[in-house]
C-alpha cells in the first residue's frame, strides 16, 4: 500500500488579493512535509470555473512547483482532462514530458474527460463525444512520446506527421492511469492496461468485486502504452488527531465542506441527458459517501478521519480489498487550520503508515515507468 | 462563505401565497404525462435575486422551462407550464417554481391547495410532429412561453434527471410562509431530446422582472411519463439555510 495526496485546492469566499496565494502556499507546504514523511505521491486534479470548490486549472504548472520542493515524491498530473476543446492532446503530450523532465521521472499521467456541466458547458465541449475523445487521446499520446515522429488522421483531431517534443524522461513513458467514477470504466481501464483512479463507490464487497474484475481484464488487456500499469488507487480524505475526540471533529468538519462544495456544482448529467454520463461523477459520488451511514462518532465507513487507530482500520480495509495506493484530500475550503492539517500528516506518518510494506516513497511506479 | 439567493423579500415576490391546506393528502398517479423540458443557463448576478435566502444558487446558475401534459387526473385532462429557477437546499439539488400556468381550474384549485403550486389560469398547450415538439403557454390570450424541441433523437428514460422543486407557499396550519419540497416519481416509457429553442419567453409573466436572462440555451428533452405526486416529506423557512430550517413532516 502507498499512501499520497491529492488536491482540488478550494479556496473559501470572500476572495480577497490573498486567498488564492495563500491557498497555494499551503499547499506546497504540506506537499515538502509529505515528501519529508514518506508519502509516494501528490496529485493534482485539472478543474475549471469550480468556484470555491478548485481553482487548479493549471495542475502542471503546481506540479512544477511541487517537484521543486520535493526530493523522491511522484508527481500525479490527474486528472488531465482528454477533450479537445479543453487540452490538443499534443499540447498534453509535450506539457506532461516537460514535468517528467523536470521533476526527474516522477510524473503518473492521470487522464479522464470531466463530468460537470460548468465545465463542459464552459467549453462548449459535447458531452457526447467525451468518452471518445478521451480513447483517442489515450492511443495517441504514448505514441507521441515514444516515437520520434507522429501523425495522425482521426476523429478528435488529426495532425501531419512531426515530432512532439520533448520525449519523457521516464522510459518508455510514464505510467498511465484513468479516472474511474462511472460504472464499468474500470473496465475501460483494464482493457486498455492502464490504472484505476479513484475508484471509490459502492461497499468494501463492491469494490472488493470490482477490483476482482479489474485484475481479471487487466491480465489479457491490449495495453495503449508500451506497459501495463496494474494498479488501483482510491481517492480519500484524512484527518487523523491523536485525541479522539479532535480527529472526528476536525475530520466531519472536512467532509461537510468539501460535501457542501461538491453539491453546488452542475453535474454534466443534471443538465444534459445523455448515455455518456450514466453516473454523476467523482464529486457527488464522493459526496454520496461522506454523507454515508457513520459509525458511533457520525464518521462513514471507509474515511479515513479520527484518531490514528480509526484511520488505521479504514486504510487496513482498503487493502483487503485490493487497493494499491490511497490519495488523500487534506482539507476543503481551508477549513482545516493549516498547522492542524500538517500535524495529520505527521500523526498518519507516525502512526499508520509504519503499519503498511512499502508505504514510504517509491521512486518508480509498479507498473514499470522508470528509466 | 457559499453564496445563498438574495430574494429580499419573500413575501414582496409572492403578496398571495397559495395555501397548503393539509400535508396529509391522497396522492396523485397521473398516467402518460407528455414533459417537455428545456434547461438554459441564466445570468446568475440577476437570478440570484429569484432565490430565497434559504437556497444555494447552482454553479453555472440555469433554469428550468417546463411544460406538462397530463391526459388524466382525478380532475380530468390538464396542461401546466411553469419556469424554474434551479438552486441547492443544503445539498440537495431542487427547482425553485417562480409561476405555473394551468388550464383546468379544478386542477388549478387542487395543485394550490396540495402541493402549494403557485399557479394561476392559462391556457397550455403541447403537439408532436415528425420533426419537432412545440409547447406553447398563455395567458390572457397572450403567449408567455413557447418552446421547441427540434430533430427528435431516441435516448432511455434513465439518462433524464428531472429535480424535484420547491413551491413558496402558506401552511394553513400555523399560516406560516414555507418553502414545500415537492418530489414527484417518474416512470418512463419513452424518452427523446433534441435541438431546444425558446421561440418566446415573457419573464414578467413568471414573477421574474428583469431577473431572469436566458445566456446559453443546455439542452431539451421530451418525454411519455407515469408521475406520482405524492405527499409532502420536507419543507424549510424561506428566511434560513435549509441547514437549519428543514422541517419533516411527521408520516
Amino acid at each position: 500500500m502507498k499512501f499520497g495526496i491529492f488536491y482540488e485546492l478550494s479556496v473559501p469566499r470572500p476572495w480577497d488579493g490573498e486567498s488564492e496565494k495563500r491557498v497555494y502556499d499551503n499547499a506546497l507546504e504540506q506537499v515538502a512535509l509529505a515528501d519529508e514523511l514518506g508519502f509516494d505521491s501528490v496529485w493534482a486534479v485539472e478543474h475549471h470555473f469550480l468556484e470555491e470548490y478548485s481553482h487548479c486549472s493549471a495542475p502542471e504548472i503546481f506540479l512544477t512547483a511541487c517537484a521543486m520542493r520535493t526530493k523522491k515524491m511522484r508527481v500525479g498530473h490527474g486528472i488531465v482532462v482528454c477533450v479537445p476543446e479543453f487540452n490538443h492532446p499534443i499540447r498534453v503530450a509535450e506539457r506532461a514530458a516537460v514535468l517528467d523532465i523536470v521533476s526527474g521521472g516522477r510524473l503518473e499521467f492521470g487522464t479522464g474527460r470531466s463530468a460537470t456541466w460548468v465545465e463542459l458547458g464552459g467549453f462548449r465541449a459535447n458531452p457526447d463525444e467525451t468518452k471518445k475523445t478521451w480513447d483517442e487521446f489515450v492511443r495517441c499520446i504514448p505514441k507521441m512520446w515514444t516515437q520520434e515522429r507522429f501523425g495522425y488522421e482521426g476523429r478528435a483531431f488529426s495532425m501531419p506527421t512531426r515530432a512532439v517534443l520533448p520525449k519523457p524522461y521516464q522510459k518508455p513513458h510514464p505510467p498511465m492511469w484513468v479516472a474511474v467514477t462511472s460504472p464499468g470504466t474500470e473496465i475501460d481501464a483494464a482493457e486498455r492496461g492502464m490504472g484505476s483512479l479513484g475508484l471509490t463507490f459502492g461497499s468494501f464487497k463492491e469494490q472488493e468485486d470490482k477490483i476482482s474484475n479489474y485484475r481479471r481484464i487487466i491480465a489479457n488487456c491490449e495495453p495503449v502504452g508500451q506497459f501495463v500499469n496494474n494498479q488501483v488507487s482510491t481517492v480519500n480524505f484524512l484527518f487523523t488527531h491523536e485525541d479522539t475526540e479532535t480527529g472526528n471533529k476536525h475530520g466531519r468538519r472536512l467532509l461537510g465542506t468539501f460535501n457542501f462544495l461538491a453539491s453546488q456544482l452542475v453535474a454534466a448529467r443534471e443538465t444534459y441527458p445523455s448515455k455518456s454520463y450514466q453516473s454523476l461523477g467523482l464529486l457527488p459520488t464522493l459526496r454520496r459517501e461522506a454523507a454515508g451511514p457513520g459509525d458511533d462518532a457520525g464518521v462513514p465507513e471507509g474515511i479515513a478521519i479520527g484518531d490514528p487507530e480509526r484511520v488505521l482500520r479504514a486504510c487496513k480495509m482498503w487493502e483487503s480489498v485490493g487497493v494499491d495506493r490511497i490519495n488523500f484530500l487534506l482539507n476543503a475550503n481551508e477549513t482545516v487550520p493549516q498547522e492542524m492539517v500538517l500535524n495529520s500528516l505527521r500523526t498518519f506518518a507516525k502512526h499508520v503508515m509504519p503499519h503498511f510494506q512499502d508505504s514510504g516513497a517509491q521512486a518508480a511506479a509498479a507498473g514499470g515507468g522508470g528509466r | 462563505m457559499p453564496r445563498y439567493g438574495s430574494m429580499a423579500d419573500v413575501r414582496a415576490f409572492m403578496p398571495n401565497p397559495p395555501e397548503i391546506q393539509t400535508f396529509k393528502i391522497e396522492p396523485w398517479k397521473l398516467k402518460g404525462a407528455q414533459i417537455i423540458n428545456l434547461l438554459a443557463e441564466v445570468n446568475g448576478e440577476k437570478s440570484d435575486a429569484l432565490l430565497p435566502k434559504a437556497m444555494h444558487p447552482s454553479i453555472p446558475s440555469y433554469a428550468m422551462f417546463n411544460v406538462t401534459v397530463y391526459p388524466d387526473s382525478p380532475v380530468g385532462k390538464f396542461g401546466i407550464g411553469e419556469v424554474r429557477v434551479a438552486s441547492r437546499a443544503g445539498v440537495r439539488p431542487r427547482g425553485f417554481v417562480l409561476r405555473s400556468f394551468v388550464d383546468n381550474e379544478a386542477a388549478r384549485r387542487e395543485l394550490a391547495n396540495r402541493w402549494g403550486y403557485p399557479i394561476a389560469p392559462g391556457d397550455v398547450y403541447m403537439r408532436t410532429f415528425h420533426d419537432r415538439v412545440v409547447a406553447r403557454v398563455s395567458s390572457q390570450g397572450r403567449v408567455v412561453l413557447e418552446l421547441e424541441m427540434l430533430d427528435r433523437d431516441y435516448i432511455a428514460g434513465g439518462d433524464i434527471q428531472y429535480l424535484s422543486s420547491m413551491h413558496l407557499a402558506r401552511n394553513k396550519a400555523d399560516g406560516k410562509l414555507i418553502l414545500a419540497q415537492i418530489d414527484p416519481e417518474w416512470t418512463f416509457s419513452r424518452a427523446e431530446r433534441g435541438r431546444p429553442r425558446i421561440n418566446t419567453f415573457d419573464a414578467s409573466a413568471f414573477g421574474a422582472g428583469d431577473n431572469l436572462v436566458v445566456e446559453n440555451i443546455i439542452s431539451v428533452s421530451y418525454t411519455i411519463c407515469d408521475v406520482t405526486l405524492g405527499n409532502i416529506r420536507y419543507f424549510c423557512d424561506p428566511d434560513r439555510p435549509a441547514f437549519q430550517g428543514t422541517t419533516q413532516v411527521a408520516a
